[in-house]
């Protein structure tokens, strides 16, 4: 497409919108729908966070910071915290790690267009392409001691005499819940770094391998860095994504046993939809705001002198 | 296709959804009978929808379905009554949910259209738990109890009788265990999640030994609490799995004949009896059983029917509980849908019992049924004891620790009724 | 256009060839990871109720049809995925749309206070869903759009944002300046610009972020139970949510359910396969 030349005389100019007005005019869908659907909710949300709300008493006042004063000397809400960062930190680095893997692998395959490629990646999506929900009723069925393939395969490679009780045990309970999690949103993750990967030059790799560099000095030189964009993006919408974690532990272990796999989101559930609590739930789902906000401020941060041109 | 192409495509499908279902008649009152999906056949149930409104010309009743799930549901009707204006105008509701939504104002009450004289003809449990301040606010739809299924094949082979006792149980159990050298089966198999499951169980056990976990004597209680960690840690006769069994792992493994007693809902047993299943024929239904001396008291589960508060279809919805809720539509219900109907007469209809000989087992269970705690806090409570009893299950706390915990919280919840103005939420 | 480098290397080199084995077992690895589970999903939805929890054989003596006929036939999982599908390209054609509209916006052109508007964005990711969705429900309700597709298309349009706004925004911005400010000078408006010369070349970009808006609407799950009420508007989670009973769980249905809901999106990637994959080598920069 040829675009039309025209000379664009000061008048001209003066009468089309600066780009300045552009952007804001480009931007703006954005911003209203966010507004409206989302910031408005968030808003009621946090204005229910300062009130105390029992519609089981007919309690409805207003009380300042009480609820998040409660929230601090909560010990549950410490111990549900804990499980979340422990759930975060796992499976989002181990994600992040079998991903880029992924992705590598994947890119190799798909620099030439083959039948093997495209069938390499669909399967890959498809972990992903399963509803939360369903996979989790998936995994539940797989971690079954009796009739769960995944201990049968262990009794018959001979990797342990009984069956494992994954699900049973407070200790392993949460490793089952984060294994179900990586299978599931490592293709995620594979495609974000996989579609950043595509993104690089290969004329700069050309250019390493003639001044003799291996794999390791190009992956370092060349593909971190110029992924590191890409790689933040990964790591702060996986965390945000994992600090909210409800369904994939809630319907292996409903937060059991003995609240081991209690995870904030779940705590926030049971207060808000359960014991009907609607001021102190949206207080705890504040703090699973801040929680996911202050990491993913962290990530920013640290990885701000990776990135060429920041925010 | 362009991006503005996509979107009026998009636009227009969409307008052309946007209008669920068909608008009925202008003269037709339409009632929203909002209720979890039901197991087995759902025509059953449209069937009596149908019937209702030829029976009632001027009404036509849409059902809209929530999933099974308790908790699902709960969540759902918390959002919808707190407004006011529900959009539904009957509702299902769980046993336990009834004095809550009572209290809060959520509910009609509805004793103008079951008068206090009908009210003996149906089970004392569920009316009971649907009683706040001396009203009605629900009608029993549907009844469940938790009862003890057993393997009568492997029971007769070793010359044994169904348990009374839950000392009988265990060295039955033992029994059949040495005997059978099956490393497979467990002796006895109940629903340990961290889940409302887990507290029906620790309620029935606790309640079979003269105490409860709320209130009662501390001294039977925790050896309540110790009876069940036992059965896992000392007695061998309980799978670890345990802490991780709902109602639909335990029926499984009992069918697949790896279970000799299991603690479930009466819904197991046409499932276990069908066509195929390993232990057709070979099981048997009893009451569960209690400690020496003391009377065994299944808890009771089953749903209700009410009417949200300042429903503007009142009138209509109270002729459709009555209608669910009369002779004929329970029969119904008992017949094509195996669901327990609520109705005492139906027990001894010799019809009926032909074609569903279990109810006459399950009557005396039925009547015997107590409902969990009474009381609006209960869901509160529940959630705060949960973690507790399967604390114990797993070996984490001892009983005395879970049940001082349990009674500790029970005490910081319940007197808040008394001082509304220092409610403190925590 | 400079050939791919495998080329170059001397054939039949012994490194070479270890290092092809190794990344075919590698992927076999994979593909068995990521395909197990659901492999086991496709067994057990062929098995006969009977069967169902016997372990040993690991593969059923005789496969039935009945759950896949209880599935398709007996339940309104079709109608169910009809609505999934428009709900899912109905948010993927808004989010994408006006996602790259901001993203360009943020990424090229010089507006104010570019990370509050990234940080507000981002905000709707970080707080959640659980505590948002009774003020949303309530809304939706007073606005009659209660169980509408085009509520709910609109929620997960509106959820899916942040991540296509902050991928997309990576994306051009990683494009050359000079190709912008070429098609300026050639005459054309920023809009034009965005749409004839940017995001042709942010194609890979597009195609990810298109995706990953489409799986996340099909999976979602809060807000499709939320706002949905009725056959006509559920979608395809919420329907298999809806198999099981009071205490009984269908899973064999469950099985064959959750494979049907999986294939659309199966299907989908093989398309959007093309366009991920075109990277620079399809549309590279010259010069």
């Amino acid at each position: 497409m040829v675009p039309r030349r025209t000379s664009m005389t000061g008048a001209a100019m003066r009468r089309t919108l600066s780009e300045k007005s552009w952007g804001y005019v480009l931007a703006a869908p954005a911003f209203i729908l966010v507004g409206c659907l989302a910031l408005a909710p968030i808003a009621a949300a946090l204005w229910l966070s300062l009130r105390h709300r029992l519609p089981i008493l007919a309690v409805d006042e207003f009380v300042g910071a009480a609820n998040y004063l409660d929230l601090l000397s909560d010990d549950r809400f410490w111990a549900a915290c804990r499980t979340t960062l422990y759930f975060t930190v796992l499976s989002v680095t181990i994600e992040l790690v079998l991903g880029l893997g992924l992705a590598l692998l994947l890119h190799g395959l798909t620099r030439r267009p083959s039948p093997s490629a495209r069938i390499a990646q669909v399967v890959t999506i498809l972990p992903w392409a399963v509803p939360t929900v369903v996979s989790a009723q998936i995994w539940l069925w797989l971690y079954q001691p009796d009739y769960g393939l995944l201990n049968y395969l262990l009794r018959q490679a001979g990797v342990v005499a009984a069956s494992v009780d994954w699900l049973a045990d407070p200790d392993w309970a949460i490793h089952a819940a984060i294994a179900m999690d990586v299978w599931k949103t490592t293709p995620f993750a594979a495609l974000l770094l996989l579609a950043g990967l595509k993104a690089v030059p290969e004329d700069l790799y050309d250019a390493a391998r003639i001044d003799g560099a291996g794999w390791w000095e190009r992956f370092r030189m060349i593909t971190l860095p110029l992924l590191m964009p890409i790689i933040l993006i990964t790591l702060v919408f996986r965390t945000m994504d994992a600090v909210r974690v409800f369904d994939a532990v809630y319907v292996l272990t409903g937060g059991g046993p003995g609240n081991a796999t209690e995870t904030l989101s779940i705590y926030a559930y049971k207060t808000l939809f359960q014991s009907l609590q609607f001021g102190y739930g949206s207080a705890l789902a504040t703090a699973m705001f801040v929680i996911a906000a202050a990491l993913s401020t962290m990530y920013l941060l640290l990885l701000r002198r990776h990135l060429r041109e920041v925010p | 296709m362009t991006a503005r192409g996509w979107l009026i495509v998009w636009a227009l499908s969409v307008t052309g959804c946007m209008q669920p279902g068909e608008s009925p008649e202008p003269a037709a009152t339409v009632l929203v009978f909002k209720h979890g999906r039901l197991s087995g056949d759902g025509e059953a149930l449209s069937g009596l929808l149908r019937e209702f409104e030829q029976r009632f010309p001027g009404v036509v009743v849409r059902e809209e379905l929530l999933p099974a799930s308790s908790d699902r549901q709960h969540q759902y009707y918390a959002m919808n009554l707190d407004g006011g204006s529900a959009p539904f105008d009957l509702l299902g509701v769980d046993t336990i949910w009834v004095q809550e939504f009572a209290k809060a104002g959520w509910l009609s009450s509805l004793d103008d259209i079951l008068l206090p004289a009908e009210r003996d003809e149906f089970f004392p449990g569920p009316i009971e738990a649907a009683t706040f301040e001396g009203r009605l606010y629900a009608l029993p739809w549907y009844i469940d109890a938790g009862v003890l299924y057993y393997r009568r094949d492997l029971l007769e082979r070793h010359g044994l009788d169904p348990p009374r006792t839950w000392p009988e149980l265990v060295r039955a159990a033992k029994l059949v265990l040495d005997a059978e050298r099956d490393g497979r089966l467990a002796g006895f198999v109940w629903q340990g999640k961290q889940y409302e499951g887990l507290i029906c169980v620790a309620v029935e056990v606790l309640r079979s030994h003269g105490a409860d976990l709320w209130t009662g004597d501390r001294d039977r209680a925790e050896a309540g609490l110790r009876f069940l960690r036992e059965a896992i840690s000392v007695h061998g006769i309980t799978p670890l799995s345990a802490s991780m069994a709902d109602e639909e792992s335990t029926r499984l493994m009992f069918g697949d004949g790896r279970a000799l007693f299991m603690r479930n809902w009466p819904y197991a047993w046409a499932l276990l009896q069908r066509e195929g299943s390993p232990v057709r024929d070979k099981i048997g239904m009893a009451p569960l059983p209690s400690f020496p001396g003391q009377a065994g008291a299944p808890v009771l589960g089953g749903w209700l029917l009410a009417i949200p508060q300042n429903s503007p279809k009142r009138e209509a919805a109270g002729k459709l509980i009555r209608f669910l809720t009369s002779l004929s539509a329970q029969r119904r219900i008992a017949m094509d849908l195996g669901y327990n109907p609520t109705r005492r007469a139906l027990y001894a209809e010799q019809s009926l019992l032909k074609v569903r000989p279990l109810l006459k087992d399950l009557y005396p269970i039925f009547v015997s049924a107590r409902p969990r705690p009474i009381t609006p806090y209960y869901l509160a409570l529940s959630q705060a004891a949960q973690p507790e009893v399967s604390a114990v299950v797993v070996g984490r706390k001892t009983p005395r620790e879970a049940l001082t915990a349990v009674r500790s919280q029970a005490e910081r919840l319940l007197p808040k009724s008394a001082f509304p103005s220092k409610a403190k939420e925590s | 256009m400079i050939r791919p480098t495998e080329e170059r290397r001397e054939a039949g080199s012994y490194s070479d060839f270890r290092a092809t084995g190794l990344r075919w077992v590698l992927l076999a690895v994979v593909m068995l990871f990521c395909i197990g589970p659901l492999f086991w999903q496709a067994v057990t939805s062929v098995k006969p109720d009977a069967d169902l929890v016997r372990l040993p054989p690991i593969l059923p003596a005789e496969i039935t049809a009945t759950h896949y006929e209880r599935v398709l036939l007996g339940s309104p999982l079709v109608q169910a995925l009809a609505n999934s599908v428009v709900v899912a390209a109905g948010a993927t054609v808004v989010s994408i749309v006006v996602g790259s509209f901001c993203a360009f916006a943020l990424a090229r052109l010089p507006i104010a206070g570019k990370s509050i508007i990234l940080g507000l964005i981002l905000v709707t990711s970080m707080f959640p869903p659980i505590a948002v969705i009774s003020p949303l429900y309530l809304v939706m309700r007073e606005l009659g759009l209660r169980d509408t597709l085009m509520a709910l298309s609109l929620t997960h349009a509106v959820y899916a944002l942040p991540l296509a706004v902050w991928l997309l925004t990576s994306f051009i911005r990683q494009l050359p300046s000079e190709l912008y400010y070429a098609a300026r000078v050639d005459g054309c408006t920023p809009l034009r610009a965005l749409l004839t010369v940017i995001l042709p070349l942010a194609r890979p970009g597009l195609a990810v972020a298109a995706l990953l808006v489409f799986i996340f609407s099909w999976n979602e799950f809060m807000f499709a139970l939320t706002l949905t009420a009725s056959d006509a508007t559920r979608t395809a989670p919420v329907a298999v949510a809806l198999f099981p009973g009071l205490y009984e769980i269908p899973w064999g249905d469950l099985a064959a359910a959750s494979l049907v809901v999986t294939l659309p999106v199966a299907g989908l990637a093989l398309v959007f396969h093309r366009h991920i994959v075109a990277g620079l080598t399809a549309g590279s920069v010259k010069g």
